[in-house]
């Protein structure tokens, strides 16, 4: 397998994740997308770390980093879902426009 | 074998992240989203990061997936199912996907046939003991930012004493 494999799919499910993350109208759909591009970013810093610079570990620590960043991140997106749903009664993007004029 | 093993991991993950995207049934999306995130992890092993194979598994098939399937049992509706899960602007969105994959490619180029140079170390103890020497201070900063995440999801998410 060479690097130019694992770019193709990190590639690839980033673009899903994008594609996700825009066209879907429920929030969690939304969260999920931008769950599958974190997913494309760490797998791209695995492949780097292990084709590039295979005597060191730097990727896989950035890695580590980058997930638990994501996990405050999503906590914190779900626990806003929640108080959204329950003040508005709905979880679609375009249905929160209390900031609209 | 090596090749079989990466291309199976790489259709699952794939196809369960095209299906996480496209489903109507956003707990069929979910469900999805874990299987998707173990493909990424079976990445993970195939690239010989181990620590990361199992962080992974810890952190997003049995944390992540687990919190978003909650919150889709929790603030969805029947009603949701006969509803359109997507809106009307996938033409730009495809546009936009398109363009980033184009110049994901373009960047990635100098680069692809690059084999990897040796067989994996395990890196476990290796993680640790950067962790603990030269990213201690970025490492105690997650510390923190994942206390404040515990906190600020404490206050959105409580009821307030009436």
């Amino acid at each position: 397998m060479t690097l130019a494999h694992y770019l193709a799919v990190s590639g690839l499910l980033f673009c899903i994740g994008l594609f996700g993350a825009l066209t879907r109208r429920n929030i969690i759909g939304i969260l999920m997308g931008i769950e599958l591009m974190f997913n494309a970013a760490n797998l791209n810093l695995a492949a780097f770390n292990r084709f590039l610079a295979p005597a060191g570990v730097a990727g896989n620590v950035v890695t580590l980093f980058t997930m638990a960043v994501a996990a405050a991140e999503i906590v914190v997106g779900l626990a806003l879902i929640m108080a959204i749903y329950r003040n508005m009664n709905t979880v679609y993007a375009e249905d929160i426009n209390l900031l609209k004029g | 074998m090596d090749c079989i093993a990466f291309y199976a991991l790489a259709a699952v993950t794939l196809v369960s992240a095209a299906a996480v995207v496209r489903l109507r049934n956003v707990l069929h999306s979910a469900l999805f989203l874990g299987l998707s995130l173990s493909g990424v992890a079976g990445l993970f092993a195939s690239l010989g990061a181990d620590f990361l194979f199992a962080a992974q598994i810890l952190i997003y098939v049995s944390g992540i997936a687990v919190l978003v399937l909650f919150v889709v049992l929790l603030a969805g509706r029947h009603s949701e199912l006969h509803l359109r899960q997507t809106n009307k602007q996938w033409l730009p969105a495809l546009a936009i996907a398109g363009t980033a994959l184009w110049a994901l490619s373009r960047v990635a180029r100098p680069f692809s046939g690059l084999l990897a140079p040796a067989d994996g170390q395990p890196t476990t103890r290796v993680i640790g003991g950067l962790l603990m020497g030269d990213y201690a201070v970025p490492f105690e900063l997650i510390s923190l930012i994942l206390i404040a995440a515990l906190i600020g999801a404490i206050v959105f998410t409580g009821v307030e004493a009436e």
